[in-house]
């Protein structure tokens, strides 16, 4: 069994899942903190692959990424490779496409914490930038954990995205689930057993370590 | 004496809030109000944590250092503002311990308290390792008042911090924020709606109603110049005396008030001690003889002062005793039968209700 695929989709994950962590925290704060006319714009935005069909969201992000396109084209300009049906193009995707799932658990646990906790910590001398780090974040974790888990586990899932971007690159954009239709499409149902099985229980895995922890978070928060 | 001025005027839900006044920079000033009537719109505006949108007029000052002035643009954000806030739902930050939570000001502040001792007074001690929700409600409150004193405050806000918590717990409690009274020096804001807690806690109190200041002053003055604090279970006042005589077998005290004698249940005091008396108005009957062989101890002798119809069927008849007033609350046949006007002499017969230290 060739490993690459579920190489290449652990570490697409983990990218996506680090650079969604540091966009979709301020932004979820700002979300969770504004009574701004352009919250329920942003929120909107945030929140169209949950019901976009993949292939359009793929459609559209191949023309944005291609040489033609306005960030294909700005690329061109840093990079000589091209950024369409290449990993860095991929992780752009992967961003977009799982953004909700980080920035929504978010922005709903720094919600949860609440203006009346921050005042507390205002009131004993904490500015706001000290709030934020010292109180809100730890108070926060249950969030940032699912946020995690779901970034995580949902990259790991995609699969109409990158079969539009990706361009089934071996080691490079050839990630699991595309390696699972391809061995369908030729009816090799015993290596596609075999990645599925193990696609299968490492969801579960990771689900249940999730949950676990997240009831042992429960009892202080 | 040194002052805190206070100024705020700004529009809220169904009225303008529109206050200016000054309160002594040391002992406990309540805030005394009906609910809704702008107190905790004053304190959100003295701590800082207002967000100021449509204010017309704030100003603070604190020590004469200028905290807020909306006319100069000056509003000094909460955390840099020595203010300390105890509020009614003690907000602890409940990831840390009991340790952690009263060292957060601490550190944040460079307060140099003697930690040690204010964690024995309020008795913690034996708290410190817990989290806040492992903690009974009373228990919390003493730890978010330690937390709050620990920041080293150059005022102290409370916002009701007794509302929240049952009858028992409000009695273990308030001894804890008279300490805070006698034994630092830091000026408190005391919000309260509960008459009993304002006569047992207040040195200086303002009573707001209708987001207006309609009345303030030392409760001591305020108490003797106008029968008062109407809003809460009736019309009540106050007796100020001393105490004569400690009957301790019988848990009772005589009290000496403008040379005559009163008796109240009460322990805890010994003669000479200044005492005051919280006494409701529908416990006051008025008779044209003093009054034998009655379970009512006290049987005074006054002068009666004004009547006032209350057109519910009730009138209320303040009479004097020596400089005090005192107020009865009784029906317009009981007026006629006693053929009550200005300046007759009864006697007041009553029970008193609760002394107050």
């Amino acid at each position: 069994m060739d490993i690459a695929p579920i190489l290449v989709t652990l570490k697409l994950a983990s990218i996506t899942t680090g650079i969604l962590l540091i966009l979709g925290t301020p932004l979820a704060w700002w979300l969770s903190q504004t009574k701004n006319k352009l919250k329920t714009v942003l929120e909107s935005v945030v929140a169209l692959p949950l019901v976009l069909p993949p292939t359009v969201l793929g459609f559209y992000l191949l023309m944005a990424l291609s040489p033609d396109g306005f960030v294909g084209g700005l690329w061109a300009t840093i990079s000589d490779s091209p950024l369409s049906f290449s990993f860095t193009g991929l992780v752009i995707g992967s961003v977009i496409y799982s953004m909700p799932f980080v920035v929504q658990p978010l922005q709903a646990s720094f919600e949860m914490v609440g203006k009346p906790i921050q005042q507390a910590s205002y009131s004993l001398g904490a500015n706001q930038f000290d709030t934020f780090i010292n109180v809100v974040l730890p108070l926060s974790m249950r969030g940032f954990l699912v946020a995690i888990t779901l970034g995580f586990a949902h990259t790991v899932g995609e699969f109409g995205v990158v079969l539009m971007i990706g361009g089934n690159i071996p080691e490079v954009t050839q990630v699991l689930s595309i390696v699972i239709y391809d061995h369908v499409e030729v009816l090799e149902y015993q290596q596609a057993h075999a990645y599925s099985a193990g696609l299968l229980i490492f969801s579960f895995i990771v689900l249940f370590i999730t949950y676990s922890l997240n009831k042992k978070l429960m009892v202080r928060l | 004496m040194k002052h805190i001025k206070i100024a705020y005027k700004t529009k809220l839900n169904n009225f303008q809030l529109d206050v200016a006044f000054e309160i002594p920079d040391q002992g406990i000033s309540v805030l005394f109000g009906p609910s809704g009537s702008g107190k905790s719109s004053v304190l959100n505006h003295v701590s800082g944590l207002d967000d100021r949108s449509d204010v017309e007029y704030a100003k603070l000052e604190l020590n004469n250092v200028v905290y807020d002035d909306s006319e100069n643009n000056i509003k000094l954000n909460p955390w840099l503002r020595k203010i300390a806030y105890v509020f009614q739902d003690n907000r602890l930050f409940s990831n840390m311990t009991v340790l952690q939570n009263i060292y957060f000001g601490y550190k944040r502040r460079q307060s140099t308290l003697d930690v040690n001792k204010v964690i024995e007074k309020f008795k913690i001690k034996n708290l410190l390792q817990h989290y806040p929700e492992q903690l009974s409600g009373g228990q919390k409150q003493r730890v978010s008042m330690v937390r709050a004193l620990l920041s080293n405050p150059q005022l102290l806000i409370m916002d009701e911090p007794l509302a929240a918590l049952d009858y028992q717990s409000r009695e273990e409690l308030l001894p804890y924020i008279e300490c805070i009274h006698k034994e630092l020096t830091i000026p408190v804001i005391y919000v309260s709606h509960d008459i009993k807690e304002v006569l047992r806690l207040a040195d200086y109190i303002v009573v707001m109603n209708q987001g207006k200041v309609i009345d303030k002053g030392e409760l001591a003055n305020l108490c003797v110049s106008q029968p008062l604090l109407t809003q809460a279970e009736g019309a009540s006042f106050i007796l100020q005396g001393e105490v004569e005589k400690v009957f301790v077998d019988e848990k009772l005290l005589q009290i000496k008030c403008e040379n005559q004698s009163l008796f109240i249940t009460g322990q805890g005091v010994k003669a000479g001690d200044a005492l005051r008396i919280l006494i409701h108005a529908k416990d006051v009957s008025l008779c044209l003889t003093p009054a034998e062989h009655s379970s009512i101890l006290n049987c005074i002798a006054v002068i009666v002062h004004s009547i006032n119809d209350k057109s519910d069927g009730k009138y209320e008849i303040t009479a004097k005793l020596g400089e005090q007033l005192i107020v009865a609350m009784i029906s317009y046949r009981s007026v006629k039968a006693l053929g009550l006007e200005q300046g007759k002499a009864v006697f007041a017969q009553f029970k008193a209700t609760a002394m107050i230290k």
